[in-house]
């Protein structure tokens, strides 16, 4: 007999909101589960890496179908899963009820998004008060982003998180003792592993995005050098064809927003590492407009008219 | 009791509901702090209570105002240094505060004529709107020369003039009124924000020719066209796709798939001098430092590429028609500031030198 959770999966699978008591439940759960990982994930291959998916939740579902379902796959998930799409509440809380029923089938880290104040600006907020006609929901979903993880390795040779690096942190030891159970602060390691970007340059560089730095290719070169590790894969910036390698191969962006905010005409991708650590990228493109990609009574695409 | 609208006014709400989301993008760059402007809260229904743009569109709004703002500026100054006065006509001006920003400027005395022309339902309510506020009726002169008419659509005044105008109209016809107003011996500046991409190549191209057969002989003419170009993309595919979803067609477009066939709009019908920029150009190459830094300091920007994606798909294109003949023959030197027309960097002291020259 399938379990409260089973049946909301399957709720949610729909595109259909759980109820607010429900999301309660599930919160709370799920901080169980996450208190108990550290900062930096320890994840086995093979395993399936995901970029940005920003509440574009009938996206994501073309993504299950191209990599495969929880937990028939094994997935890695690196951040900013709200905010932008119209569907950050299904999206997040789909991943979460995962994260709970299969926590060794799916890890979740935190992106820049994943914060009480980037929320409330880029529309997570305004969608809970819609959906719920209050901010708990929004509140609850808050608490469980403060005990996301901050980065993953994958077999130790991988190393995952959102944005980048920091001139702060040159051993991924360092990032293990960082206290993380807080909102994403402004500056310091824990903001700039959420919110830096590689970059053409040598060194470090300041970043347009008022977080963050930018680094070079002689920085990931020798962050991966010193640390032993073969590639470093992120998300947090747009990649028209999906994904961009960087720096020899030695850097990966991995894009999983399709036509991102229904208006970039991209597409998307999830990386595959395999047994072997072995790369297979594949490709992906939104969801066809009739199984309702965009809601019918949608706000319209913003222009400059 | 009203009569029925026509099916062709039906037609054109959703162009006209483009003039809102420029006015909203305006008054929210205002509110936080990105641009000042005095004068739009007036344009906007309940503008204290309207919700905030995302970054990305203030940051775009901030760049395309200021870029044509120091455009407007700088051709005013070609007049000055001439010893001449000048004129201004706005085709498709909808909410636009600009004639207000002038008129309450250093260069308020420059502008003999000033020219918005729209459809009927926006310069009605544009009109109402410009009556019923002291702010803005303090800079139409005396209120005994400010006439309502036209059932309310037709706003006149010494300087500052809105007029009714169907932009599709063979010119002859449709610019009639607007042409009447005007000084065949003052040089005048056109301008269009978002307007011809909504019509046919052909009739923009017939509007602008219209207009540079009147001022032939007499008088540069100059113009500024804002709009989206290079849509042939998959960005751009997208957003004739959603636009079409609200019914707004991108027909005038079509021509201008890249930067360098911009100033063929002007050079085509034989414009002195033509150049473009585009946004993502502008941000980066044409903010000052304190500009730069003060707009990242305003809120912060979650995605640069989304940002420079869509600013790469909208430019600024300007040119100017210098008449022939003798009387006009230094203007068209290749060191005439009218040839130079050019973009200053924004946010800094540079752009008011030509004031102390």
């Amino acid at each position: 007999m399938p379990s409260d959770l089973d049946n909301q999966i399957a709720q949610l699978l729909r595109c259909e909101p759980i109820s607010e008591a429900q999301v309660k439940q599930l919160c709370l759960k799920a901080r169980e589960i996450l208190i108990e990982e550290g900062n930096v994930q320890v994840v086995d291959a093979p395993v399936t890496l995901c970029g940005d998916i920003h509440g574009q939740f009938w996206d994501m579902m073309e993504l299950f179908k191209l990599g495969g379902f929880c937990p028939d796959t094994n997935y890695l998930f690196m951040g900013d899963f709200v905010d932008r799409g119209y569907y950050s509440v299904e999206t997040f809380l789909l991943l979460l009820a995962y994260k709970v029923r299969y926590p060794d089938r799916i890890t979740l880290i935190r992106g820049n998004h994943e914060s009480r104040q980037i929320t409330q600006v880029y529309g997570f907020y305004d969608e809970c008060q819609r959906k719920y006609g209050s901010a708990n929901v929004w509140r609850y979903c808050c608490e469980v982003f403060d005990y996301l993880a901050l980065a993953a390795i994958v077999d130790g040779r991988v190393f995952c998180v959102h944005g980048g690096l920091s001139p702060n942190l040159s051993a991924i030891d360092q990032i293990r003792v960082i206290d993380r159970k807080q909102e994403v602060p402004h500056d310091g390691p824990m903001c700039d592993l959420l919110w830096s970007d590689p970059d053409d340059i040598q060194g470090w560089g300041l970043s347009p995005r008022g977080a963050g730095f930018l680094f070079g290719g002689d920085i990931t070169k020798s962050f991966a050098h010193n640390n032993a590790i073969d590639l470093i894969a992120r998300a947090h910036q747009l990649a028209m064809e999906g994904f961009k390698l960087m720096f020899d191969q030695s850097l990966v962006t991995v894009w999983s927003a399709p036509n991102y905010c229904y208006r970039c005409g991209n597409v998307a991708s999830i990386l595959e590492l395999d047994e072997h650590l072995g790369q297979e990228y594949k490709v992906f493109r939104h969801a066809p407009s009739d199984v309702r990609s965009v809601p019918a009574k949608r706000p319209p695409a913003e222009y400059f008219l | 009791m009203f009569p029925p609208a026509s099916a062709r006014q039906d037609a054109d709400a959703p162009i006209r509901a483009t003039d809102s989301d420029a006015s909203l993008a305006r008054l929210s760059a205002v509110k936080k702090g990105y641009l000042t402007d005095p004068f739009i809260a007036h344009f906007v229904p309940r503008a204290q209570s309207q919700p905030s743009r995302p970054p990305l569109i203030n940051i775009g709004t901030t760049i395309r105002s200021e870029s044509i703002d120091d455009l407007v500026e700088s051709w005013m100054k070609l007049c000055i240094l001439e010893g001449l006065k000048c004129q201004i006509v706005s085709l498709g001006a909808g909410s636009d505060t600009r004639f207000w920003r002038i008129a309450t400027g250093s260069h308020k005395d420059l502008v003999v004529k000033y020219i918005e022309a729209d459809f009927a339902e926006v310069t009605a309510k544009k009109a109402m709107t410009v009556k019923k506020s002291s702010t803005l009726m303090a800079s139409l002169g005396d209120p005994s020369t400010v006439i309502i008419g036209g059932g309310g659509t037709t706003l006149s005044s010494p300087v500052y003039n809105l007029l009714p105008a169907d932009l599709r109209k063979p010119p002859a016809e449709g610019m009639q009124a607007v042409i009447e107003l005007l000084d065949k011996d003052v040089p005048t500046l056109l301008l269009f924000e978002c307007v011809l991409a909504y019509i046919s190549p052909e009739l923009s191209s017939a509007l602008i020719k219209h207009f540079a057969s009147y001022f032939r002989d007499s008088a540069p003419l100059a113009g500024i066209v804002y709009e989206m170009f290079g849509l042939e993309d998959s960005f751009g595919r997208v957003m004739k796709n959603n636009l079409k979803a609200r019914h707004v067609d991108l027909q005038g477009v079509a021509p201008y798939n890249t930067k360098a066939s911009l100033p063929q709009r002007f050079l085509s019908l034989e414009f002195t001098m033509a150049k473009a920029l585009t946004l993502f150009e502008i941000r980066r190459q044409y903010l000052s430092e304190e500009k730069s830094k003060s707009m990242s300091q305003v809120e912060m920007l979650d995605e640069v590429e989304e940002l420079d994606l869509v600013l790469s798909h909208y430019a600024i294109t300007w040119g100017i028609k210098i008449p022939e003949g003798e009387k006009f023959k230094s203007y068209r030197e290749a060191h005439s500031p009218w040839m130079n027309w050019e973009l200053h960097t924004i946010g800094s002291s540079k752009s008011e030198s030509i004031d102390s020259a």
